[in-house]
């Protein structure tokens, strides 16, 4: 019987017993690529508790256990090493991109709201916030150094606001410095997920738009995490509060997650949005699919997307009546639910935590699905 | 680090690790100073250490999944010469079998829903006939919305008759109030009665 160990291979006797072997150089370098292969191949695998160590010092291969130990350990160290930095994937660089996204948006949202409060004090009729306040203040500083040409020259003159004097301008100025060159970094990170995504994932930019695309992605972990997610899982996904309350407790099921953010579905009539989520949501599991699996672009797609979402907007132009009228639609559509929905309510929560579980271990670090809503910045939409 | 009346201790905090919550649940914990461990799902190393100064004359397999974890992982490996990493994945067994050969103890701590398969398997390629399994269980990765108990009992019947090799548990106990949720476990391989005889 042949075995392929780290270190060569071996005829073994019936018994188990070494007969005799091929080794290979004890160079670390050239048994780390022979350990790439071994990982591949699947056949002369060592049968169930054969114990190779001692076998090979049985049979001479190394002078002690101290030799086998220390080439395996740098065997496995350098395997290792070469395996994590090669590891860097597209999407792993792109989730980066998008959670460093959400980070500067946290950040330049509290800092502009601080800015707004700290320049009011000294010039409270700019009525300018956010970005465009903070270059105004980066560029003059005190309300006395506004440029006549600037549309805010007039109020300016005549502002209601205390003085500032020179040490505080100076660093109110600065502030809104550093606030512009983050707006400034927001802006580069925007067009680099635009661009990689559209080149990672040209479907699921066209159907969701490049920042909702690469939250999907992100959320799930990866291009091919996301292709195999089925497209319920894809219409809840960011809204994992909302979800495992209704699995745990007798709470309404969520009828979007992050998918919220789409036009689609935010500017649609209440009364239409569970539907749309649930007609986008699968459209975006094919997109995510060809995406992975073949890569071109289909634009039709998109043309059946929106004409689903037309024909859904025909067939319920109002709202479902309250009350005695729900009663009524219950008993007309509880032969078409009830039956296969109601039934499978155990199994389909059951296996959504297992997909959860797996999805988890994917995006290691991150908390428990249910407490991970908390660092996420979509939170409360699916609800 | 500590020094008492001239001895280094290590602090090991059984909140972050399931191996010493074991400890303060009086498991006798199977290392010996010569074991070989098979450490599945070893994150980013605090564990490993600890089992790597107890098998001070043996061997830890530090198997992962995660590159991110890996990477640091890897700072811990390069300092001590007896911890092998190994970037693969727990249920794919065959992937490392040409590196780790046969083992003294398994540890498994890995967060998926099949946990018991993935040791069954594990246990029938490397552990000894003599080997003890280290499992420790999360409730949460096999079903979130099952009560703990209910899934525990599921997965020591698995452990016991679903898989080959088949194990006898030695001890169970939930690791509470350490880790929520989680229940450790030593098992043994089960020598069926033909065998015996």
């Amino acid at each position: 019987m042949k075995v392929e160990g780290w270190f060569g291979t071996l005829e073994l006797s019936p018994e188990g017993a070494v007969l005799a072997s091929v080794l290979y150089s004890k160079d670390p370098r050239e048994l780390t690529e022979r350990s790439f292969t071994l990982s591949e191949t699947k056949s002369f695998l060592p049968p169930p508790g054969f114990d190779l160590r001692k076998a090979s010092l049985e049979y001479g291969i190394f002078e002690s256990g101290a030799e086998y130990d220390s080439l395996l350990h740098e065997l496995t160290l350098r395997k290792a090493k070469l395996q994590v930095s090669k590891a860097l994937s597209v999407d792993q660089r792109i989730i980066q991109a998008v959670e460093a996204l959400d980070d500067i948006n946290e950040t330049t949202n509290s800092l502009s709201e601080r800015l707004f409060e700290w320049y009011g004090n000294h010039f409270p009729e700019t009525g300018l916030t956010g970005e465009p306040l903070a270059s105004f203040v980066a560029k003059y500083g005190n309300r006395a150094n506004v440029s006549p040409f600037d549309p805010l020259y007039e109020k300016a003159k005549v502002s209601i606001g205390a003085e500032l004097p020179e040490a505080d301008e100076a660093l109110i100025k600065a502030f809104a410095e550093s606030l512009c060159s983050l707006y400034a970094r927001r802006k580069q990170l925007e067009i680099y997920i635009e661009k990689s995504l559209d080149t990672r994932a040209p479907n699921l930019t066209l159907l969701a738009g490049p920042m909702l695309g690469a939250r999907l992605l992100s959320l799930a972990g990866g291009l091919s995490q996301l292709a195999r997610f089925p497209s319920s899982t894809i219409q809840v996904i960011g809204a994992n509060k909302a979800l495992f309350k209704h699995l745990r407790a007798r709470a309404p099921s969520p009828k979007h997650g992050i998918i919220f953010s789409h036009p689609l579905i935010n500017t649609a009539p209440w009364w239409l949005r569970g539907k749309i989520a649930r007609a986008l949501a699968a459209k975006l599991s094919l997109a995510a699919r060809v995406d992975l699996y073949s890569g071109e672009k289909r634009p039709e797609l998109l043309e059946k997307l929106e004409a689903k979402v037309g024909r859904i907007k025909a067939l319920y132009p109002t709202p479902p009546l309250k009350k005695s009228g729900i009663k009524a639609e219950k008993s007309r559509s509880s032969e078409k639910r009830k039956g296969p929905g109601k039934g499978n309510g155990k199994a389909k929560g059951k296996s959504w935590g297992q997909e959860k579980a797996k999805n988890k271990s994917c995006r290691e670090g991150k908390f428990s699905s249910d407490t991970k809503p908390a660092t996420n910045s979509m939170k409360g939409r699916g609800c | 680090m500590l020094f008492l009346e001239g001895i280094e201790y290590r602090i090991w905090d059984p909140r972050r690790s399931k191996l010493g919550a074991m400890v303060l649940k009086k498991f006798e914990v199977p290392l010996r100073k010569d074991s070989r461990v098979l450490y599945l799902g070893a994150a980013t190393g605090t564990t490993v250490s600890h089992v790597s100064d107890i098998v001070s004359e043996g061997a830890v397999y530090a198997v992962e999944f995660s590159a991110r974890s890996m990477r640091n992982l890897l700072g811990l490996a390069d300092r001590r010469k007896n911890i092998h990493p190994i970037l693969a994945d727990a249920g794919r067994p065959e992937r490392y079998a040409h590196l780790v050969g046969a083992v003294d103890v398994i540890f498994q701590d890995v967060a998926q829903p099949n946990q018991a398969e993935i040791a069954a398997k594990n246990a029938a390629r490397f552990l000894k006939k003599e080997g003890f399994l280290l499992l420790s269980l999360k409730a949460r990765s096999i079903d979130t919305t099952a009560s703990p108990k209910q899934v525990f009992k599921n997965e020591v019947k698995k452990l016991e008759e679903a898989f080959e090799p088949k194990f006898e548990i030695l001890k169970a106990r939930e690791l509470a109030p350490f880790h929520e949720d989680h229940l450790g476990l030593i098992a043994k391989i089960r020598v069926s009665e033909n065998e015996k005889i």
